[in-house]
């Protein structure tokens, strides 16, 4: 080591040689480095402007398209409708001829009500069940059909054949007036019975009257009360089975 | 800052050193762990992309299902490179600006190994079909009380030294990087106990979840790239940064913006109707720190001239990093327009790209800038090899670019299609499919550059690198000398023999 | 600036955000009350609570380990967030019969019985919402809506009408068990080696049973329902 030097401003410890020294081999890095200037407090460039502001323009056009700030209560817009794709025409459901639209309203009642008992082929089992195809009293005047859909049946049927004792319980309960039209214009005109008529939601409903007003309201009919007392059509303006009405409610469909 | 000291400029430096030296350990296994991770994390990536251009390729294992894969890809980005990356910045730098050693390095190398072991954890969780299935929080739910703790025992020291720094000055950077420390916990337990601990809505619970995301990036990452930023610029460059008041600005925009970013992800969603809006614009706002941030910095560094720039690794890499936020600000406005862009972009690849530009394009570069220029001062070593730094850095910045441009712009295209609605579905995949190719490559690129940058390091950590006191730098300085014009000055002295 | 005014100032300027955007909409939307209906504006009484049948938690959980949130979404955005509801069958069905148009947006009482709903991230693959009516009415042709969504599982691209899709298959969420007697009615109609058969595992069933729930098109109360009015 060299001798140190006397420089009164550094204190003893501090060895000049020795200092590089150590500089060198212990903090190369570090001696070399800059230190951090003073600050620059140069203005801020005008050209930095341009772009914060227009940031600023497009943030205030993002939040314009909100609205409802701060309210928790609504998840969706305030006041939104739901828009029609651009292009394309009503997509509500799609009319159909009212003979389609009842049998399908139809189809789903037989399947859930009748085809347990009369066979999904509606012809019966010959001995407890008896057949709906061809049968007088399916395709004959509809009050008549309708009585014995609401209320059951007891004793022989339109052949004189008595199928089982009980008889066919009734099938009215929670019947709507759009079901009964359904399952009525089903039978009538599927599966092998083609009458070619279509019985109305009116007509239904005019059924569920007739049904609740029988003296002997809540019991099954039998073959002398239909023959007595419901020998007719049911009340209501016939319906040209090509008309278009929406599926749902039988409704007619607006017209275009 | 003026450095306020009564010390002599040697003992500056001797301080200074001894600083770095205190650090050693943690700051090394965070940067080597991280680069470790970073790798592994791109190998993941690679694969995640292979599958969707190819969903037969290594179909063979549900371990490699694309489905675990990407997850694990982006979590082992996020919190294996990420977080570590940011640990050693963070912790070196506020160390360096408080002028105080770091007082308890084995418990923060301590707490680092156990973040580590939580993550692969949590990595091999996701890959095992242990999931949680919320984007950026996949990692099972036992591994977060885990990252919570660790996390407090490395960074609680920082805070400390900063609280206790002598004089009363204090640098930019300290508020970026304080302010990312106060943020990150308070982020992440908010998520962790809304969504894991307490009953809530299904949706709104979605929600908090794109708000974490959002608040990682831009409430972590962003600040403790843009607080070493704020360093090394100045630093390296020697010229003052350009307008401190800007600077000052900048952070407090930042601080008062980014908190109500995130929930433009959920547009549409059934949460109350004006979150996704004020999530969008706070989103677009971004742009305006970022954009300070960035015009700020890159003034002060062309004042320093090309020469130094083109020398100087660090200043590349930052430099490279403050363009990556200049587009990731650009993204954030461009991505997020609720009546235009932002429901075409929603659910493509725009987000994925969006998150790399501003997890890569930004913060890794700068984390890139910040590691070339502290390992040597922390090892007392210089790294070895200019060629495997200009590799690197040239792969990355074709990768990532590629990766951005073609996330973004692919996006948008994917979007387009799906928003088509009279097309079949067919149309909107079949547009995103040669963005799919694009990112499998570039990735690949990315994943070499890494490489290289991870041997470099490795060979730095074994203490292998040139003992020299001059730096490595690249582009012919020193005059095309590395060892400088006395010829090289061996730091270990001729009398050492370690 | 001392650290104490910039803890104040990161306090209020994070404090105020995570309140309002965070912990207030948390915090209401957990209480969120059932819909009561009523008659005369509903339709029926009683409360709107869509059911969903099938086993929905274990079935989120198989989805949320395997990241079908990463290509698929659950989300049908109203029309001033998108065009989901343009498409024929995402919020529903078009023409669903009887019930017409049943296409809806997402309401937030869809996600009964899950903890995290799976908006999704991006979509790769389509919507999901009412994924398990377009298998039953559309895609599952001759075979059980379950056999069709095992099979697209197992092999995304067997069905030719999906050759190009990017579906990952998850050959591991189904087992190979040996014939005994008769192939089981869940075997897939794949290939294996002899004497063996495919059926899906208790996850493929688990997730399968979830998809099939996702039928998110039931009428909506009135106040829900943003269905334009018809001029009659």
């Amino acid at each position: 080591m060299s001798e140190p030097l006397n420089k009164p401003d550094l204190e003893d410890s501090i060895n000049v040689a020795e200092t590089h020294d150590r500089l060198v081999r212990q903090a190369a890095a570090a001696a070399r480095e800059k230190s951090l200037g003073e600050n620059g407090s140069q203005p801020i460039a005008l050209w930095i402007f341009l772009p914060l502001a227009v940031v600023l323009l497009v943030a205030g056009l993002v939040l314009g398209a909100g609205s409802g700030y701060f309210s928790y209560g609504s998840t969706f817009r305030e006041g939104y409708v739901r828009a029609k794709a651009p292009g394309e025409e009503n997509s509500g459901p799609q009319p159909k001829p009212a003979l389609a639209a009842y049998s399908a309203k139809g189809a789903k009642i037989f399947s859930a009500k009748c085809s347990g008992c009369h066979g999904s082929d509606a012809k019966g089992d010959g001995a407890n069940y008896p057949a709906l195809i061809g049968s007088e009293w399916v395709l004959g005047p509809t009050e008549r059909f309708s009585m014995i859909v609401l209320n059951g049946l007891h004793g022989p049927t339109s052949t004189g054949k008595v199928f089982g004792a009980a008889g066919m319980p009734a099938q009215g309960g929670g019947m709507t007036p759009e079901d009964l039209a359904g399952i009525l214009t089903y039978l009538r005109n599927n599966l092998g019975n083609s009458k070619g008529d279509v019985v109305t939601v009116d007509m239904a409903k005019a059924a569920l009257d007739i049904s609740g007003k029988r003296k002997s309201a809540g019991k099954q009919v039998d073959a002398d009360e239909l023959k007595a007392e419901h020998t007719k059509d049911l009340p209501g303006d016939k319906l040209d089975p090509a008309t278009l009405v929406l599926p749902g409610n039988l409704a007619p469909a607006p017209a275009k | 800052m003026s450095q306020q000291t009564s010390n002599s400029p040697a003992q500056d430096a001797l301080l200074r050193a001894s600083i770095d030296r205190s650090l050693r350990h943690p700051v090394m296994f965070f940067f080597t762990s991280g680069a470790a991770w970073l790798a592994v994390s791109i190998v993941l990536g690679v694969i995640a992309s292979a599958k969707v251009v190819s969903p037969n390729f290594l179909a063979c294992s549900s371990w490699l299902n694309y489905g675990r894969v990407f997850p694990a890809h982006v979590n082992a980005l996020v919190y294996g490179w990420g977080a570590q990356a940011a640990f050693g910045a963070i912790i070196w730098l506020m160390a360096r600006l408080s002028r105080r050693a770091c007082c308890a390095p084995g418990v923060i190398l301590a707490a680092g190994h156990a973040w580590n072991l939580a993550v692969s954890l949590g990595v091999l969780g996701i890959l095992s079909g242990h999931g949680t299935g919320m984007p950026w929080m996949e990692f099972p739910s036992f591994v977060w009380p885990a990252l919570f703790l660790a996390y407090t025992a490395i960074v609680i020291w920082s805070l400390v030294q900063m609280r206790v720094r002598p004089g009363v000055s204090t640098y930019i950077s300290q508020w970026f990087l304080a302010g990312a420390t106060i943020w990150f916990p308070w982020v992440l337990l908010t998520a962790f106990a809304l969504l894991h601990c307490l009953p809530g809505h299904p949706v709104m619970a979605a929600g908090i979840n794109a708000w974490y995301k959002s608040a990682l990036l831009l409430l972590f990452f962003a600040p403790v790239g843009m607080g070493t930023a704020y360093y090394l610029v100045p630093k390296v460059s020697g010229t003052p940064v350009q307008s401190y008041s800007l600077a000052k600005v900048g952070f407090w925009t930042l601080a008062v913006i980014a908190p109500w970013a995130g929930m433009q992800k959920l547009a549409g969603a059934p949460i109350p109707v004006w979150l996704p809006y004020v999530g969008a614009a706070a989103t677009v706002l971004f742009a305006l720190p970022a954009f300070a941030v960035a015009g700020n910095l890159l003034t002060t560094a062309f004042k320093a001239g090309s020469d130094t720039i083109a020398h100087s690794p660090t200043l590349r890499f930052t430099i490279a990093g403050l363009f990556g936020l200049v587009a990731f600000g650009l993204a954030c406005v461009v991505l997020n327009l609720p009546e235009s862009t932002l429901p075409l972009t929603q659910f493509t690849l725009s987000g994925y790209g969006f998150d790399l530009l501003g997890l890569y394009g930004f913060f890794t570069f700068v984390m890139f800038g910040a590691i070339y220029f502290i390992v040597p001062r922390v090892t007392l070593r210089e790294w070895l090899s200019r060629r495997l730094i200009t590799t690197h850095f040239i792969l990355s910045v074709y990768g990532v670019g590629a990766i951005a441009f073609v996330a973004l712009f692919g996006g948008l295209q994917q979007g387009i299609g799906q928003e088509q609605f009279s097309m079949p579905w067919e149309n909107a995949a079949d547009r995103a499919y040669p963005y799919a190719i694009a990112t499998t490559i570039a990735w690949c690129f990315i994943l070499f550059s890494n490489l290289f940058f991870f041997l470099h390091l490795t060979l730095m950590w074994l203490r292998l690198g040139r003992r020299s006191s001059h730096p490595t730098l690249l582009d012919g300085g020193h005059g095309g000398n590395p060892h400088g014009p006395e010829g090289d000055i061996d730091n270990a002295g001729p009398l050492h023999s370690h | 600036m001392t650290f104490r005014t910039f803890l104040l100032g990161l306090a209020a300027s994070f404090g105020i955000a995570w309140l309002s955007v965070v912990v207030v909409p948390f915090l209401k939307m957990r209480d969120l009350q059932p819909i009561v209906l009523k008659e005369d504006v509903d339709g029926k009484d009683g409360i709107y609570f869509p059911k969903r049948s099938g086993r929905v938690a274990n079935g989120a959980t198989v989805y949320a380990q395997n990241g079908c949130y990463l290509c698929h979404t659950q989300v049908v955005r109203p029309t001033y967030a998108g065009n989901d509801l343009f498409r024929a069958d995402w919020g529903g069905l078009k023409d669903a019969g009887d019930r017409g148009d049943t296409r809806r947006e997402t309401n937030a009482y869809d996600f009964q019985g899950e903890k995290f709903a799976q908006i999704g991230v991006t979509r790769q693959g389509p919507d999901l919402s009412n994924i398990g009516l377009r298998v039953e009415n559309a895609y599952a042709k001759n075979v059980s809506p379950e056999a069709w969504l095992y099979a697209h599982l197992y092999n995304p691209r067997a069905d030719v009408t999906r050759a190009k899709s990017n579906c990952p298959p998850y050959r591991f969420l189904f087992e190979e068990k040996k014939v005994l007697g008769n192939r089981s009615r869940e075997a897939l109609p794949f290939e294996s080696p002899a004497g063996t058969e495919i059926v899906p595992s208790a996850e493929a069933k688990a997730l399968v049973s979830y998809l099939l729930s996702l039928k998110k098109d039931d009428a909506p109360p009135a106040s829900l329902n943003f269905a334009p009015v018809k001029k009659k």
